[in-house]
């Protein structure tokens, strides 16, 4: 309580001496004045169907527009199961890659190859689910001899596509912010590349690494368009729950599918809130975590322990 | 012998930046094969005439006005955090919470920016409200660039402003900022690139499939890109090939946002020998 | 008995030729020490001992150096044996982010050399050897960066060790320790010239004169004297040296 004391009087102090602070006060606070308001009108817009349906809304499993239904289960579980494939399929392709150019490749290329990728991380999610949808899905049910291609796989497969810029260049950064100082010391000890890579370099970038995908695991289960156009949206759990060859519908694809139809004021458009307040909360908490192992390593490296 | 060992697994270890780099390529020649379809007279032409001038004209109105509203709020913001602000509780809640407005998805944002700025506001489907929307997107990634760019400002240089008697906001004005200046358009630059291709965050709250000419005030929905190409794919049904021309005109714009904002800062770093 | 023996060592980093045509031989049992004003070339020469400057993009070398009568540069040598057998302590100390017992025993682990009993037993006499044993024997899992500095430069030098070398390399490996620190450190390498060749950078004209038995001086990347210490000192040949030894540069 003393600690926040002094900053309070510190901050008015200042606040007396150049006024123009108030002014960058305020923008600095925009973040949490508009996650605030996000809440507040998000929870508003919502709270009739968490009235209506309590615990059911969230464990119920019948999305039913017809029958003004709205049990969100087969969305959260298409949601995690498209999640799941991409993380699959990503954190190995992603970590491999990051560690891969900061460590491998020569230096010349390194930059030229990150800019690659980064320029892949700014292709718009329309643009991938639109390249989703005119040549994987093709590929997949051809492979698979199914009728559509727009199945959770494919979801999956686009959405790992999409996530690998973000793996590549959190976990990039922290590995290479591993100091020279540990991995000198590895190579004069007559360790291999290798050696050092794998007893110095990823121990060191590990929780930072796992940042990196949560991080990546966060955006994924947020992104909509992309997923949208390739994942069939149909609300029901698939039988087996594992088979990755039925459509499914994320959470995301049904607010962004039935926004424009449900009535201002209507069950269904407290439902589609409802819908974002889960989001919300649950992007909220990955990456509050996320932000917390990033915060406990630096603080590790500055060797406070 | 062990060193031929290491050189074969280190080429098994590159294959998977092969196949990212395999899936970029990929991406672009799928997208630049169109660049022969396209019919350029068909930029400068009206919608209602089979062109694209009001979607590409829309989508500009939509980044520079989110751009306008967010490069002065996050500018400000980052100087804010990187120069005043004390270290302390509510120091770590602010850069916490970018943190998370960052990570909010791009639909939930939507689903805000209808609810408070085309409802409670009354902005109604509007340009305006398009502005604010993605301007709370862009926010967070103007901050962080912007915070960047000034930490790599020397102290030495404020410290000889500030040594002649200088205020602190003197200070900020007249050294830190045009010193950052170059990386703070570079964030910018990436800012715009990054909600060029948005769509969920527009889809409820600014645009219309077709509009007569372009909007005459920011109260008015406008026609973008990216929305015109959702909903004739998702809605209307109609087959890819037929909205290939959108979709590369998207690609390159955007592309072409975030390969200026990359190599803008590449020309300004080795301009600035201070940076390293 | 020669230990090292530098025939014509020329080195480029990034173009710059850092090296120029360096010929010297190190004594074994000796401490030899290399001095020189900032940017001669004193570092680079310690690192071309074990190969660490390969590690640096746009590095060149030419010439030959043998160790034990065998060039180094011959392009048979495996560099990683090489390493071992030549070990090498850092400027600032730098201990991995493990846990004390962890470092020591880091390089035992890397070359396979031994595990279970023999290698506590190897981290044991390691520890004893720097003297630090007595201070970290009861919390050998503790965190290297728990340490003073001092004591990590001293387990530093521990984990060199661990491995059997026959060389120890140290770059300047008192310049960011207190002066108790170092003079421990100094009376350490006193004790490993017994056992070791132990060669020493170092831009510290009074560290050279305590604890070396020859010494080198380096300037602008040429080797302008070399000698026993004892006769550097006392009767300089090169006028350059005489001023750089009086402090008038440096």
């Amino acid at each position: 309580m003393g600690f926040r004391k002094r900053g309070m009087s510190h901050f008015l102090k200042r606040l007396k001496a150049e006024p123009v602070e108030v002014i960058l006060f305020l923008c600095a606070s925009s973040s949490i004045i508009f996650l605030f308001l996000m809440l507040l009108f998000i929870a508003k817009e919502g709270a009739q169907a968490f009235l209506t349906f309590g615990i059911n809304f969230i464990i119920g499993s019948v999305w039913e527009t017809n029958l003004d239904l709205y049990g969100a289960f087969p969305l959260i579980y298409g949601s995690l199961m498209v999640v799941a494939g991409a993380v699959v399929i990503a954190v190995p392709l992603g970590v491999v890659t990051a560690i891969f150019i900061a460590e491998v490749l020569p230096f010349s290329f390194r930059d030229l190859i990150k800019s690659l990728i980064e320029l892949l991380a700014s292709v718009p999610s329309i643009i991938y689910g639109f390249v989703g949808l005119l040549f994987i899905a093709p590929q997949v049910a051809r492979l698979f001899g199914i009728s559509s291609g727009t199945v959770a796989l494919t979801a999956s497969i686009v959405l790992a596509i999409m996530s690998i810029p973000t793996i590549v260049g959190v976990s990039g950064e922290v590995i290479a912010a591993v100091p020279r100082d540990f991995k000198d010391a590895a190579l004069a000890l007559g360790a291999t590349k290798w050696q050092t890579i794998k007893s110095v370099v990823i121990p060191t970038a590990k929780s930072g690494i796992l940042a990196s995908i949560m991080l990546g695991f966060g955006r994924a289960i947020g992104e909509t368009v992309a997923v949208l156009m390739v994942a069939g949206n149909v609300a029901l759990i698939p039988t087996p729950p594992w088979n990755y060859l039925s459509p499914v519908y994320p959470l995301t694809a049904t607010i962004a599918m039935q926004m424009g139809e449900a009535a201002v004021g209507s069950l269904e458009y407290s439902a589609l809130f409802g819908l974002g307040m889960i989001l919300f909360i649950v992007t909220f908490i990955v990456n509050t975590l996320a932000d917390a192992i990033v915060k406990r390593e630096s603080k590790f490296r500055s060797g406070v322990k | 012998m062990s060193k031929v060992r290491e050189k074969v697994l280190f080429a098994f270890l590159g294959i998977p930046t092969a196949i990212c780099l395999g899936v970029f390529f990929w991406l672009a020649s799928v997208l630049l094969s169109g660049f022969g379809t396209i019919k350029w007279n068909l930029l400068t032409a009206s919608v209602l005439n089979g062109g694209y001038l009001e979607m590409i004209v829309g989508s500009a109105y939509l980044l520079l006005g989110a751009a306008g509203i967010a490069s002065p709020v996050g500018v400000l913001a980052a100087i804010y955090l990187v120069e005043y602000a004390p270290r302390g509780r509510l120091t770590r809640v602010i850069d916490q919470a970018i943190n998370n407005l960052a990570g909010v998805p791009s639909i939930v944002i939507g689903l805000f920016g209808y609810t408070f700025f085309c409802r409670q506001l009354g902005l109604g489907i509007s340009l305006a409200a398009g502005w604010f929307t993605l301007s709370l997107m862009m926010i967070p990634i103007v901050i962080r660039g912007t915070e960047e760019a000034v930490r790599m400002v020397p102290n030495a240089f404020k410290e000889a402003a500030l040594a002649l008697g200088a205020s602190k906001w003197r200070t900020v004005r007249s050294i830190t900022a045009p010193s950052a200046a170059p990386g703070i358009i570079t964030s910018i630059l990436l800012g715009i690139a990054r909600v060029a291709g948005e769509t969920a965050a527009i889809l409820f709250t600014s645009c219309v499939l077709v509009t007569r000419g372009l909007p005459k005030s920011p109260f008015e929905p406008v026609m973008a890109l990216a929305f015109n190409l959702f909903v004739k794919i998702v809605a209307l049904g109609e087959s890819p090939d037929k909205v290939f021309g959108i979709a590369f005109i998207l690609f390159l714009m955007v592309i072409s946002l975030a390969a200026a904002a990359t190599a803008f800062r590449i020309y300004y770093r080795r301009r600035q020998p201070w940076l390293k | 008995m020669v230990k090292v023996d530098i025939r014509q060592l020329n080195v480029w980093l990034k173009g710059n030729h850092v090296l120029k045509d360096i010929t010297l031989t190190t004594k074994e049992n000796a401490v030899t020490a290399i001095m020189g004003p900032s940017g001669c070339g004193k570092t680079t020469l310690l690192r071309a001992i074990n190969r660490m400057n390969e590690i640096i993009a746009g590095c060149r070398t030419t010439g030959e150096l043998y160790i034990n009568g065998r060039n180094i540069y011959d392009g048979e040598t495996n560099v990683y044996e090489l390493r071992r057998s030549v070990g090498m302590v850092f400027q600032k100390p730098n201990p991995l982010p493990k846990s004390i017992f962890e470092n020591v025993a880091f390089g035992v682990k890397i070359h396979k050399m031994a595990n279970g009993e023999s290698l506590a037993s190897i981290v044991e006499r390691s520890l004893k050897e720097v003297a630090l044993w007595e201070e970290v024997k009861e919390r050998l899992n503790d965190s290297a960066f728990s340490l003073s500095g001092g004591q990590q430069q001293r387990l530093c030098i521990a984990r060199a060790l661990a491995v059997n070398p026959e060389i120890i390399l140290l770059d300047e490996p008192c310049s960011a320790l207190d002066p108790i620190a170092t003079a421990k450190i100094e009376a350490l390498m006193r004790k490993l010239a017994e056992k070791y060749t132990v060669i020493i950078v170092t831009h510290n004209v009074q560290q050279a004169a305590r604890v070396s038995d020859y010494v080198a001086f380096l300037y602008l990347g040429e080797l302008v004297e070399y000698g026993p210490t004892k006769h550097v000192f006392e009767n300089p040949q090169s006028k350059l040296t005489e001023r750089y030894l009086t402090g008038e540069f440096g």
